[in-house]
């Protein structure tokens, strides 16, 4: 198949981007993605250009690191889907596809469609985690969590930490991110001990990396390609607001 | 994260910092003032539809609520502080939400979000701009007066002589501007509240995963209910059933 593509290019941080225009030949439907671009840039190399930058590691749809919005929709038009798991047969022959990075303030562009991240792990070392100093390793199942919470805590913990969320939010806003986050722990008895001032800091971080409020127009649900409900975002307004007016201590 | 033991509770100095400093608590403040002025127009809403009662039951409500002296000034100060707060709130959060995206997309496609949920800060606008040539046309009858001036004091049943502002209504909405005017701005309210009511449930955590389904039809549904229940009272002098 033949494609037109109209990708972002920016040298770097401080460099205003373009778009450029490729003519993309004979490209395999069952390509992913990603290996259509690979093509793509080992073309452009050949010609003396410089290849695009785009992020990727693990090319199996768990990792979080691929990104790219793909005609108007982080991960392409396919739902539920990461970029590397998208395959060209979701194309039509003669297609244009316009792909940019994640644009939002608090994710700048590095290169191309390369974009700083680590916003998300400053959120994360503020609370994402349960503090265990001492001991040795509990016996299993020695603390009883229905399977209800269970599979409550695991819905949240699927998030990969893409920052789909924030790329399809008109507001730019990591509220899916820190809801899936905050709502893990939430369901489990581990996760009680630290509950309000986890809740606390992380949305302040938040705050402070310059994403924007949500607005709940549940974009981010719908390209969140772990499938994360906002279910997430209320239990996490719910637990903030808690924290906020009674108290810091759970 | 710092030791429990030594974490003193928050302060009402911290919890004013928190509740106006963080986006959540931000979106918390626009949410509670927003509830509590559709609460206000629901009760509205009720008040105008006695128009369909008739003249002397209009007027008697209409007299009602001026004779309420200090409770009507206590009310009317409340209303304007919502407002404040629920415009406050917002600008601060569309501030924010500003600047998280500098650059937009050359390429954007919703997937999931409704009209009125995109169209917050228009409606919005407009819906003040009504409520404010509202209250200048009913309240101090400073606008779009034309007719009133004619308009005798209506004597009630008990014999006490009130302003007929039954008529006031009547005389006005039988310009098609003006009924035309306040529909479009009951639309408008009905278009910010189909999110609106959804949306503040939601900021304020209520909604969990068995509500959220029901309050996404319920939303929208009880501002259509608003709407109509605004809209019918100048469409029926429009087309003459109140006369």
């Amino acid at each position: 198949m033949n494609l037109t593509l109209k990708i972002w290019r920016q040298k770097d941080k401080a460099t205003p981007g373009k778009f450029e225009t490729y003519d993309a030949k004979d490209i395999s439907p069952d390509m992913s993605f990603l290996e259509m671009l690979d093509v793509v840039s080992e073309r452009a190399q050949a010609n003396g250009q410089e290849p695009c930058a785009f992020d990727h590691d693990c090319r199996e749809g768990i990792c979080g690191m691929c990104s790219l919005v793909i005609n108007g929709v982080p991960h392409g038009p396919e739902a539920a889907t990461t970029t590397c798991q998208l395959h060209m047969r979701k194309f039509k022959d003669g297609d244009n596809i316009v792909i940019e990075p994640w644009r939002a303030s608090a994710f700048p562009v590095l290169r191309d469609l390369v974009v700083d991240r680590s916003a998300f792990d400053r959120i994360q070392q503020k609370g994402g985690f349960v503090s265990i100093n001492t001991g040795g390793t509990p016996d299993g199942n020695a603390i009883p969590i229905s399977k209800k919470e269970a599979d409550l805590a695991m819905d949240a913990a699927s998030c990969i930490g893409c920052g789909a969320c924030v790329a399809a939010c008109k507001n730019a806003s990591a509220m899916l991110f820190v809801g899936a986050k905050v709502s893990q722990y939430m369901h489990l008895p581990q996760g009680q001990a630290e509950r309000s001032r986890r809740v606390l800091a992380m949305v302040e971080q938040h705050d402070a990396e310059g994403f924007g409020a949500c607005s709940n127009l549940q974009e981010c649900e719908a390209v969140c390609p772990k499938e994360i409900s906002v279910r997430v975002i209320a239990e996490m307004n719910r637990d903030y607001l808690r924290a906020a007016l009674v108290g810091t201590d759970a | 994260m710092e030791d429990a033991v030594s974490q003193p509770s928050p302060g009402i100095g911290k919890v004013i910092s928190r509740m106006h400093g963080s986006t959540l608590g931000q979106k918390a403040l626009m949410a509670v003032s927003g509830i509590a002025l559709i609460a206000f127009s629901f009760g509205h809403m009720a008040g105008h539809l006695q128009m369909f009662v008739g003249a002397e039951q209009y007027n008697t409500y209409a007299h009602f609520l001026q004779s309420m002296g200090g409770i009507k000034w206590a009310i009317r100060f409340g209303l304007v502080a919502l407002t404040f707060l629920h415009i406050f709130s917002a600008v601060q959060v569309s501030m924010r939400n500003r600047a998280a995206r500098p650059i937009a997309y050359a390429n954007n496609k919703w997937i999931a979000a409704s009209l009125g949920s995109k169209t917050m800060r228009a409606s919005g606008g407009i819906v003040l701009f009504f409520i404010g040539y509202h209250i200048l046309h009913f309240t101090t009858l400073t606008v779009g007066t034309a007719g009133f001036e004619k308009i005798p004091e209506y004597k009630l049943i008990n014999g006490l002589m009130v302003d007929d502002v039954y008529r006031r209504m009547v005389v006005s909405f039988q310009n098609p501007l003006l009924a035309i005017g306040y529909i479009t701005g009951v639309a408008l309210l009905g278009l910010h509240l189909s999110h609106g009511i959804q949306s503040s449930l939601q900021t304020l955590g209520v909604l969990n995963s068995a509500y959220r389904p029901f309050f996404k039809k319920l939303g929208p549904a009880l501002a259509g209910f608003l709407f109509a229940g605004f809209a019918i009272v100048p469409l029926a002098v429009l087309v003459g059933i109140i006369k």
